[in-house]
């Protein structure tokens, strides 16, 4: 099966099984190692990425069913060699990263949550991070970076 | 459009009709795919001809009406919690929708996709759609059939082989309903019990259970030990968590997150915790 879709911004072919996960795709075809295929089964949230604005999880997308998507993934929500997207930046200032694995799902889930919900609770932000799974940090620091990022992006807009 | 691959086929119809010969002639139904995405982490093959519902136009709608609610089967959980979201009688179903699995699955995981997988016995829309007592459409080779869903459920994988489910039909005669989970850390977002409440307008209860017994089901042993209770609002939890004791008829089934035994024990905990809640909704009205 062939599909076209833009991958950051880049219209892409693919050809081949068509229940090949949007993961492998990513991996394997386009060199775009920064989305993680860890658990393969939608609870780790390692390989989130956004799928026509919305946030899902990478290994559970058939490339089958992407004709004309269009995907974003962790790389491009920085120039690489520019500075980082804002929500990066402010969780590595708070040093809340650590082996870094479930960074990328992390900045993919909550950029687009907080795209949506400019003002979130902490309760909301726990909630939006529950398919995303840190085995090295403790959330609460995660939490506590998110909100702080919130507060100073409002207090930059009022 | 179809489009043939050496070793395996997606067909992409774009009508109920096209999708449905494509299941006659054999091809499994791709919805959502958080199942099917899966099996070989279940060491299950997935078949070489598959058929997606995604391009059929309706399917993804949810028509609210005043005496009923339909759901098309591409409805995704996330668009169905929103859409019932503050709708009197229907938080069991918003409540299941929007608590499913996680919000990254929930953008994609559907509405049919939930019902037809018969192998998942954690899916948390169907005890809330048991006790709405919701209608399934499905299209059949002679056309249109409806049944309650207790009867699609009991015969699922003989429905299955020949017809497609198109829609759910929700009748809008509640006056409140609950929906209660245990998840378990071990069992990652699958709850290992789950009980949905509804009282109709004539005061009757209903319980379902779900994830206890490989299918959800009605716990009409339970219904029928409280049909003298149902003058009595609010429902009293100590005395519902009693009698949810004294008729637990369910056979809990084992599995790797958790033990028959532990999810047939948590089902009077859950039942007094609905209970509660049932009696905040109604207070409410």
């Amino acid at each position: 099966m062939t599909v076209t879709l833009t991958i950051n911004g880049s219209a892409c072919r693919f050809t081949g099984d068509p229940m090949t996960p949007l993961v492998d795709v990513l991996r394997r075809e386009r060199f775009l190692t920064g989305t993680k295929a860890v658990c393969r089964e939608g609870f780790c949230g390692a390989c989130t990425v956004e799928v026509d604005g919305m946030a899902v999880m990478s290994c559970l997308r058939p490339i089958g069913l992407l004709q004309g998507a269009a995907v974003t993934s962790i790389e491009a929500m920085s120039t690489g060699d520019g500075p980082l997207h804002p929500l990066a930046a402010a969780l590595e200032a708070a040093d809340v990263v650590q082996c870094g694995m479930c960074f990328p799902g992390m900045v993919m889930s909550l950029s687009s949550f907080l795209r949506d919900s400019p003002a979130p609770t902490r309760t909301d932000v726990k909630a939006a991070m529950a398919g995303n799974i840190c085995r090295c940090t403790g959330y609460e620091r995660i939490v506590d970076a998110v909100m702080e990022f919130v507060g100073h992006r409002q207090g930059v807009r009022s | 459009m179809t489009v043939d691959l050496e070793e395996r086929s997606l067909m992409l119809p774009e009508t109920v009709e096209g999708a449905l010969a494509a299941r006659l002639d054999g091809a499994t139904i791709l919805a959502g795919g958080t199942w099917l995405m899966r099996a070989p982490l279940r060491r299950e093959s997935i078949t070489r001809a598959l058929v997606s519902l995604q391009a059929i136009p309706g399917l993804g709608d949810i028509a609210i009406g005043t005496d009923r609610v339909r759901i098309g089967a591409s409805v995704t959980h996330e668009a169905l919690a929103r859409s019932l979201a503050g709708i009197a009688g229907l938080e069991a179903v918003a409540t299941a929708a929007s608590g499913a699995a996680n919000p990254a699955i929930r953008r994609v995981a559907t509405v049919g996709g939930n019902l037809c997988t018969r192998d998942f016995a954690a899916a948390d829309l169907l005890p809330a759609f048991l006790a709405t007592e919701a209608i399934v459409e499905l299209r059949t080779r002679a056309g249109a059939e409806q049944l309650p869903i207790a009867v699609f459920l009991d015969d699922r994988a003989r429905y299955l082989t020949d017809t497609l489910l198109v829609s759910v039909i929700l009748p809008r005669n509640l006056v409140a309903s609950t929906h209660m989970r245990l998840p378990l850390r071990k069992a990652g977002d699958y709850p290992v019990a789950i009980l949905s409440v509804a009282r109709d307008r004539d005061r009757r209860l209903r319980f379902a259970v779900g994830s206890v017994e490989p299918v959800a089901r009605r716990w009409h042993a339970l219904e029928e030990a409280l049909a003298p209770d149902r003058g009595d609002m609010p429902l009293d939890p100590e005395r519902t968590a009693a009698l949810a004791a004294s008729c637990n008829d369910f056979k809990g089934r084992d599995g790797p997150e958790a033990d028959g035994w532990y999810r047939r024990q948590v089902l009077p905990a859950l039942a007094r915790r609905a209970a509660v809640a049932l009696a905040r909704q109604e207070g409410i009205r």
